[in-house]
């Protein structure tokens, strides 16, 4: 079998994991509904601003819980099992390409939820959505990395949320300045230069995770 | 003394760097212009305020121009050297300036047998309301400057927001350099981990990074306290700042993934992979991110550490050297640690 087929079975696999053992899903759904709920009640009223830093933490953290599981909800033995009939970059990048597509239902779920409590204030949706999509595949790349690596220690989620926070932040960063375009708070006629630095990172990420991961599971 | 030759040469280096960069004096230059409203045709009187300057000692040599160019001169009617930072002078302004604008700008350029010759940074400003470029050419171009004197000495040059600051390049800059070589040479050690799995190479790469970290936290203090010295706070959450901020977090997270695991087998072989991920995310953010931003900082276009123009060659000579030097004290100082390091996994082995 060939990566490609290969990538699109384990994708298959882990749709249909997540479909079977919904709790998961249903754990980061509630996580975005209640934090929505949680900021409607506190504010009200949202400024456009406030809703871009609002928007960007709900679904960094959304993005964090939603991964940290990614390599420990199956038990050892079978991913042994995995690695023992599958090429270990077609799990990783099966698993990259699985945790983007759920971040982007999330975020979009997220914009949804907070424009239903909150008003909408993007003015640029396309480049909203573009936001969206690099942000998805830039945190699915560095999470389902780092979710990797502390999947081995005993205590993955502290060590997750410490090893992940400050290499996202690059990609926040250009991320907030891309939606605050987006919403109008400021006007830049350069942004696609930025979007370009974007995706250069991604790319870089995800050549560097795909070289390194690999070494990374065998114990 | 042959394996020992280069924690010589770094140390040499070193001591060449402290005592050269911070005995050379500064270049004599002009800190101040205290100036009235200047038109054309009057007589004006300017006093200037020098720094390093020996204007009471040249007394009556002291020599100054109003220019603009190499061909528009105007020599000064009178000047009085006040004491050895202080200098009045009295210029006659022709009717006319030598250009057809309302307004245009001339820098002072002094000399005197002590200091040598040097502009002045700041500029004049003299307006005109009548305009005769073709008379204002020619009257501004009966003077000549001749003679220049030449400063004897080696120095280093001025700029009126850094002054003597500007030797912090020696440690603040060459250190970040240094930091970076680090390192590259950490991410080397660790490649060379994951193809052989050998734990020298992984402890090597450990003690590699621990002294880049340590050069990066003096490269940020240093910083801090420049910034104080020029920006007015140590602190200004400028993009330069925060990008560094968030690089050395990474590597400090590099030491908290190394603690989270007891087997040194898994240890070194995640902590290798998980340092050249962080040495991947911190090109972009040394070196790309932050030429996007605008930012205090010099250096937006090509290096985002200087720009080429803060750079003269007597700097050069220091600066060079510096980042040789900081690398080789660091390595020496990696050579200690990892000879520790040694020890206590050979008494670990022969403990069980």
């Amino acid at each position: 079998m060939n990566l490609f087929k290969e990538t699109l079975v384990l994708l298959r696999k882990e749709a249909l994991l997540e479909l079977r053992m919904n709790y998961a899903i249903s754990g980061i759904l509630l996580y975005v509904f209640s934090t929505v709920f949680i900021v409607y009640v506190a504010f009200v009223q949202l400024q456009p601003q406030v809703w871009n830093a609002l928007f960007w933490i709900i679904t960094l953290f959304a993005s964090v819980n939603a991964i940290v599981k990614s390599f420990i909800q199956e038990n050892s033995a079978r991913q042994l099992y995995y690695y023992s009939i599958a090429n270990p970059i077609a799990i990783l990048l099966s698993k990259i390409i699985y945790n983007a597509l759920l971040l982007m239902v999330l975020s979009v779920l997220c914009w949804v939820g907070l424009g239903f409590v909150g008003g909408n204030p993007v003015k640029d949706v396309g480049q909203f959505v573009l936001a969206i999509f690099l942000a998805s595949v830039g945190f699915s790349i560095t999470f389902t990395f780092i979710s990797a690596i502390s999947a081995k220690a005993d205590n993955s989620a502290t060590l997750m949320a410490i090893l992940s926070f400050p290499l996202v932040i690059p990609i926040l960063l250009t991320l907030i300045k891309l939606s605050a375009n987006a919403l109008r708070l400021l006007n830049d006629t350069g942004i696609m230069k930025d979007v370009w630095a974007l995706v250069g990172i991604d790319l870089m990420l995800l050549a560097v995770a795909l070289v390194l991961y690999p070494f990374l599971w065998k114990d | 003394m042959k394996r020992f030759w280069w924690k010589a040469l770094g140390v040499l280096i070193l001591l060449y760097v402290f005592a050269v960069g911070l005995l050379t004096p500064i270049k004599p230059g002009i800190a101040e212009l205290k100036v009235g409203n200047a038109k054309a045709g009057q007589t004006i009187t300017i006093e200037a305020v020098g720094y390093n300057t020996h204007f009471a000692e040249a007394a009556n040599s002291n020599r100054v121009w109003l220019v603009q160019g190499a061909d528009f001169v105007l020599p000064a009617l009178q000047v009085n050297a006040l004491n050895e930072n202080m200098l009045s002078l009295q210029f006659d302004l022709p009717p006319f300036l030598p250009s057809a604008k309302k307004r245009e700008e001339f820098s002072l350029l002094f000399d005197n047998p002590i200091d040598g010759r040097f502009i002045s940074e700041q500029t004049i400003a003299i307006t005109q309301d009548s305009i005769d470029s073709q008379q204002g050419k020619a009257l501004w171009s009966a003077a000549k400057v001749e003679d220049l004197s030449d400063r004897a000495g080696m120095a280093f040059p001025y700029l009126a927001q850094l002054k003597e600051t500007i030797r912090n390049l020696y440690f603040h800059v060459s250190l970040w350099f240094a930091m970076t070589i680090l390192f590259i040479a950490a991410m080397v050690f660790s490649i060379r981990y994951l193809r052989h799995f050998r734990e020298e190479d992984d402890r090597k790469a450990k003690i590699l990074t621990t002294i880049g970290l340590m050069y990066g936290v003096l490269g940020i203090i240093t910083g801090a306290i420049w910034a104080k010295n020029t920006w007015g706070a140590y602190w200004s959450w400028d993009p330069k700042q925060n990008m560094t901020a968030i690089a050395l977090l990474i590597y400090f997270a590099y030491f908290v993934l190394r603690n989270a695991f007891e087997d040194q087998e898994k240890k070194a072989r995640l902590a290798a992979v998980y340092n050249i991920f962080a040495f991947a995310t911190l090109i972009p953010l040394t070196y790309i991110l932050p030429r996007m931003a605008e930012s205090l900082h010099p250096g937006a276009e090509g290096n985002p550490g200087l720009a080429s123009q803060d750079l003269d060659s007597t700097m050069r000579m220091v600066f060079y050297p510096a980042i040789i030097g900081w690398t080789l004290l660091g390595l020496w100082i990696g050579q200690i640690y990892l000879r520790a390091e040694r020890l206590k996994a050979k008494l670990l082995d022969d403990f069980t």
